[in-house]
Order: C-alpha cells, then sequence, then structure tokens
C-alpha cells in the first residue's frame, strides 16, 4: 500500500517538474514555431535567481518570486537583440540559440567558479501518513504547476493577449493588416515563454542544487516532450510532458534505470510515427 | 563605381583583412593555453612541466583546484632553487572538460613545447583518451592525480590518487560495524563504478555483509524514487552511493526525505570531499560517511599549512580538497621532484628508475610513496562523518594503505 502511494506521489511530482519545464518551451515553440535551445539555460538562470537572493540573506521564495521577472527580462533583451533574427529560418534559430545557451551556461559556471550549491527549500521535510512520507516541497511544486497550467490556459485561450498571440501565429500578415503589432507580440511571447522557465528553474533549485549544468538533462527530453505534443498545440505539449516525464519515473519501477531512459524515447518516437501532428492532433489544434 | 562608394568598400576590405588577422592570431594561439614562467633571473634553461587539466566544462569543480595545486607546488619548488639548479616552467592546458580536444593539447604540449612530464586529467574516459599520445608516442611521464578504479598499469604513468582498494579495505569493514550487513549500490553507469562496485562487493562480501542491491543510473538521471523505495522496502543498512552530480543531489534528497537516515540507515559515498558538502543541505546528509586520503577536519600541521597557503593565493571558492583530485596533484609534484634530484636528470628512463621507489615525508594526510613495480602510490586513509555540514575524523587506516594494483 505505501509503495502504491509513494509510486503516484513520486510519479506526479517528477512529472510537474517536468510540466514546468516544459511549459515555456512550448509556448515559445508551438506560438512562434521556433525551438529555444537557451531553454535549459533559462531555468539555470532561474535556479540562480534563488540562489543569489539566497546568498544576498533574503529568504528563498522572494528568489523563486522575482525569477520569473529576472529571467523574461534576459529573454526579452535576447530577443530583441538576436533571436527576432532568427524567426523566418527555425534550423538556424536552433543553432543560434544554442550558442546563446552555451554562452549562459559558460557565464555561470564562471559564476559559480563550477561548484555546485544547495538552495534550502521554503518547505523543509515531509509529511508523514504512518509507512508514507510525502515532501512538502514536492506537493508544492505540484500546486504551483497546476496553478501556472490553468493560468497559462487562460491568457493564451481566454485574454485578449492570447487572441493576438494566435492570430500572428496563425496568419502573421493578416494580423499585421489588422493593426497588431507582430513583433512586439513575439518579444512578449518569448519573455512569456522564459518567465516560465525562469519559474520552473526557481522552484527546482530546492531539490536538485544549482549548478552550470542542471537545465542539460531537462533540455533533450524537453523537446521530445513537445514533438509529442505536437508543434502549434500548447495543451499538447502539456501533455507530451506528462507522458515524457510520467515515463521517465514510473518505468525504473519496474525495469532497469539505463533501459527505462532509453524505452522513454523508443516509446515517443513510436509515438510520433502513428501520429505525426502530436497526441492532440485530432481535437486540441485550433483550425 | 562612384568615388565614395569605392573608399566605403576599401574600408570595408580593411576592417575584414584585421578582424580576420586577430581571429587567425587567436585560432594559432589556440585557447585556454597558459604559461607561467619562473620568476626572477635564471642562468639555465628551464625544465618544462605540462599540466592538463579541465579549467572549463562539467570537469571544472576539480580542474581549477589542480591548476592551483600545481601553481603553488611549483613555485614553491622555484622559490627553494629550483630542480638541478634550473627552474621550473609551468605549461598549463586547459582540456575543457573534452576528450578529443584534450588530445590535440596534450600533442601540443609534448611535441611543441617538449615538456619534460605532463600531470593532468580528471576523468578516466579523459585519462585514456589522453595516455597514448603522451606515453607511447609522446615518450613523455605522465602522472594521474584523481581517486579512479585502478587497473592501470601502463608504463611510465604514474598514478597518486586512492585506488578501490585503498578507499574499501578500512572503509566497508567500519560500515558493517557502523551501519549494518544489509549494502544497496546505486550508482552511475559508467566504468569507475561498475569497477570500484566489483571491489566493494567483494570486500562486503569478504567481511560477512550482503549486497541487497546493485543498480546503474544514465549519468544525468535526476529521478531516484523507485531505487528510494526498493531501499525503504528491503530494510538496508548501508547506501554506498556512486550516484554523481548533479542526480546525486536530487538522490540524497529523496532518500532523505524517505527517512532512510532516521530509521538508522548510514550513508556512504567515497567521492564526497569537503567541496561535496555545498551539494546538499547539510541536514539531508547528516551521518554520511566518507574514506578518503585527506580532509581539512584533520587539522594536521602541515595540511594546516598548505592550507593557508592555498588560500591566501587563490581564495575560498576552489577549495584544496580529495575529492578534486587536488591532493593526487601535490603528491605527484613532489614524487616526480624527488625523483628527478635522486635522478640527477629529467630523462624519462632515469627519471622512471627513480620514481619506481620515490618518497615524500610529509604530504597532506601524511606521508606517501610509489610501491615499487605498481606505478601506484601507498598513502593514508581516513574514515569521516559529515555533522551538520562538517566532517568530523572517526578512524585512521593502520599506516599507509597498500594500492593493491598492477602485480
Amino acid at each position: 500500500m505505501s509503495s502504491i502511494v509513494a509510486f503516484f506521489f513520486d510519479v506526479l511530482a517528477y512529472s510537474s517538474i517536468f510540466v514546468l519545464v516544459v511549459l515555456g518551451l512550448g509556448v515559445i515553440a508551438s506560438m512562434m514555431g521556433i525551438f529555444n535551445f537557451a531553454h535549459g539555460e533559462f531555468v539555470l538562470l532561474g535556479a540562480y535567481t534563488v540562489y543569489a537572493f539566497e546568498k544576498l540573506g533574503l529568504p528563498a521564495w522572494t528568489g523563486m518570486a522575482a525569477a520569473p521577472f529576472i529571467v523574461a527580462l534576459v529573454g526579452l533583451v535576447l530577443e530583441r537583440v538576436a533571436i527576432r533574427r532568427f524567426y523566418a529560418t527555425p534550423v538556424i534559430a536552433m543553432l543560434g540559440t544554442y550558442a546563446i545557451g552555451m554562452a549562459l551556461r559558460e557565464a555561470v559556471r564562471a559564476m559559480l567558479g563550477g561548484q555546485f550549491y544547495s538552495v534550502t527549500a521554503p518547505l523543509v521535510g515531509s509529511f508523514a501518513f504512518g509507512e508514507i512520507s510525502i515532501s512538502k516541497w514536492r506537493t508544492a511544486v505540484i500546486i504551483i504547476t497546476a496553478l501556472v497550467m490553468v493560468g497559462c490556459w487562460y491568457l493564451l485561450a481566454r485574454t485578449r493577449f492570447g487572441l493576438r498571440v494566435r492570430a500572428s501565429l496563425e496568419n502573421p500578415a493578416l494580423a499585421r493588416a489588422s493593426g497588431i503589432s507582430t513583433s512586439r507580440v513575439y518579444a512578449a511571447t518569448f519573455a512569456f515563454g522564459s518567465a516560465l522557465a525562469g519559474l520552473a528553474g526557481g522552484l527546482m533549485v530546492p531539490i536538485y542544487s544549482v549548478n552550470a549544468d542542471m537545465g542539460v538533462p531537462f533540455l533533450i527530453k524537453s523537446f521530445l516532450a513537445v514533438m509529442l505534443g505536437g508543434m502549434g498545440s500548447f495543451e499538447g505539449a502539456i501533455a507530451g510532458a506528462a507522458l515524457v516525464g510520467g515515463g521517465s519515473a514510473a518505468l525504473p519501477w519496474a525495469i532497469k534505470p539505463v533501459v527505462a531512459d532509453v524505452l522513454v524515447f523508443i516509446i515517443a518516437i513510436a509515438i510520433v510515427k502513428v501520429r505525426p501532428g502530436g497526441l492532440l492532433s485530432s481535437w486540441g489544434k485550433r483550425q | 563605381m562612384t568615388q565614395d562608394k569605392r573608399n566605403l568598400e576599401s574600408e570595408q576590405r580593411r576592417l575584414f583583412l584585421q578582424r580576420a588577422s586577430v581571429l587567425s592570431g587567436m585560432i594559432a594561439l589556440g585557447g585556454g593555453s597558459y604559461l607561467l614562467n619562473p620568476k626572477g633571473a635564471w642562468a639555465a634553461d628551464p625544465i618544462k612541466v605540462g599540466i592538463a587539466t579541465d579549467l572549463t566544462g562539467p570537469i571544472g569543480y576539480a580542474g581549477i583546484p589542480n591548476s592551483n595545486v600545481a601553481k603553488m607546488v611549483i613555485e614553491e619548488i622555484n622559490a627553494a632553487g629550483g630542480l638541478l639548479g634550473r627552474p621550473l616552467q609551468m605549461i598549463l592546458e586547459d582540456t575543457a572538460s573534452n576528450e578529443a580536444l584534450a588530445v590535440t593539447k596534450v600533442r601540443k604540449l609534448v611535441q611543441k613545447d617538449k615538456v619534460d612530464v605532463v600531470l593532468g586529467g580528471i576523468t578516466s574516459s579523459m585519462r585514456n583518451a589522453i595516455k597514448d599520445t603522451i606515453v607511447n608516442r609522446g615518450k613523455t611521464l605522465y602522472i594521474y592525480p584523481q581517486l579512479y578504479e585502478g587497473k592501470e598499469c601502463t608504463p611510465y604513468l604514474y598514478c597518486t590518487g586512492p585506488t578501490p582498494a585503498q578507499q574499501c579495505d578500512t572503509f566497508i569493514p567500519w560500515l558493517i560495524k557502523n551501519g549494518g550487513k544489509k549494502f544497496y549500490l546505486p550508482s552511475a553507469d559508467y566504468v569507475w563504478p561498475h569497477v570500484l562496485n566489483e571491489y566493494a562487493r567483494k570486500t562486503i562480501v569478504k567481511n560477512g555483509g550482503e549486497v541487497v542491491g546493485e543498480e546503474y543510473f544514465p549519468v544525468d538521471h535526476n529521478e531516484y524514487s523507485a531505487t528510494v523505495n526498493k531501499i525503504m522496502s528491503s530494510g538496508v543498512n548501508v547506501v554506498f552511493n556512486t550516484t554523481i552530480p548533479p542526480g546525486v543531489a536530487a538522490f540524497f534528497k529523496q532518500l532523505y526525505e524517505a527517512g532512510f537516515q532516521k530509521k538508522g540507515g548510514r550513508l556512504a559515498c567515497v567521492y564526497y570531499d569537503e567541496n561535496a558538502l555545498n551539494i546538499t543541505p547539510a541536514n539531508e546528509i547528516e551521518g554520511l560517511a566518507t574514506c578518503l586520503d585527506y580532509f581539512k577536519a584533520l587539522n594536521d600541521p602541515f595540511g594546516n599549512k598548505l592550507q593557508a597557503e592555498y588560500t591566501k593565493q587563490f581564495g575560498t571558492k576552489n577549495p584544496f580538497t580529495a575529492g578534486s583530485a587536488s591532493t593526487g596533484m601535490y603528491r605527484g609534484l613532489k614524487l616526480w621532484e624527488t625523483a628527478v634530484k635522486e635522478a640527477k636528470s629529467v630523462k624519462r628512463e632515469d627519471v622512471a628508475k627513480a620514481m619506481d621507489h620515490a618518497k615524500v615525508a610529509d604530504g597532506p594526510g601524511g606521508a606517501f610513496e610509489i610501491v615499487p613495480g605498481s606505478l601506484h602510490t601507498k598513502m593514508n586513509m581516513y574514515i569521516a562523518v559529515a555533522k551538520s555540514g562538517k566532517y568530523e575524523i572517526v578512524e585512521k587506516s593502520n599506516g599507509p594503505v597498500m594500492p593493491a594494483e598492477c602485480g
């Protein structure tokens, strides 16, 4: 019994962290059609913000609250300076953002001296129910992820800003003709995606400790999640993330972790083959 | 074409040529090459010491203190009059945690700079990538400073870090006594954990313990709930961990949150030095035990003197610890110095002959020496336990421990 509860909680917790990371990537990929290879480093910047705040003697939660805004600002500047030049050529965009990511990673490495530093979570320890112990901070991450997911959906599907974003995605020429500044919408969307990455980094730093390479393991699996969900569908990205994250956490319970890692990719590729438009392509994509 | 346009074009061409020349200059020099010339005026030509280590990339945390220690020891030797009346010149190459790049870097050291000895490499994959270029094709002496899985018996290649025997022989009986008999070995899936576990398992069984589980994870794995559950439900006493950063932080946290230590479990990790204590909050690794060749907590006069000098020169950001190959680098340079003095030559054959029985009386952690014919170093080992974010020494090996490698 206790293992079953632990199993579901752990799979849910890891999927939540994963969804949080993929959200920002998914927003940018689905709304603007480019893959941001610097996404892992935006996550890292969010984590670094929390570490820097803690070093200044401020509580960790203030850093977590500030991380999305600081990373959004970095994202905005990068979009205006470099990334907006890549929109027409998605392949160049991958290479360009990869280079930006590497520069950010090495800059943080220099600031940290290549070291690893822990950050204490705002909620320490675990709830104990008899034999079962549930990590408090992971519980908080699950709840925050759920709220952020709903918030994102509302923003993109129900607000004027969301409408402009979707209009710019569907038909940029018509959007411009209707008086929407697509350039500004793209900048705002990119900043928003960056903010989500910053938040993800801030929330996961107590679990993983800050270090220059913390974004790297998430990157490739995040792409897999977006591919799985289908480009151009925000809900799809979340479904893809839940599947990849959940699979990564659940499979090692049954089989060797090294095999599980490969199996997640094989399953995902098989699904992409069967449904090239993405998991939710039949009903999720707005026409 | 108007005059204006032509002027503009020639200006652009000039600018292009300028930039191209700067760029080609940078390429010719290569990035990450540093030359440390001896201070003062010397009549004799310098002896060249090549240091190839990872100043950047994921292994930078170890490479930085490594190069610092090398610089400190080389300057100390120069200040004391050099070697054979000649000063030491240090040529430092950043191998950037990249084996392919490292091969070209060490080729430069042995072919272009013609160094007399090469020290460096942190990971086993790095050592395997560069050793042939240095030892076989380069005909140069090579000293490898990091704790590792053993089995490296290439002639002219000396290992100055602890081997599995040195890390397990004292440690595992202690763990059985101060933890229990049931071991679990969660590990990263690369050569060091595989070979170390093989030795650890043998030692565990020999001492009356049992291995309940041995599990390998991809090196960048960061979700360990399945393993934590297996550990908690099978009554494991000792978790002998060889998973690596960054994932290890998540693993230790999950283990702590599941209450492993609270239920009397003992966490053990043989690469965990003072620097690694930063990876997780102190309360999550309370009671973690490790076995290494040196700790600041030893508080010995010689070690303290080294620490004071190191901190004065390089600060506290990248400390001098055992897990980052810093102590191995110190031993390597000192053993080589002793051998050169005895051989009165820097020729490889002569130095190797003297190196085979080189002994140094003082070092971090005490005296150390090469075991003749083994290419490995005999040294003291210490067991330490983490208490409130600091190590306390709980046991010392009974004299220097044999490396048990190469015959």
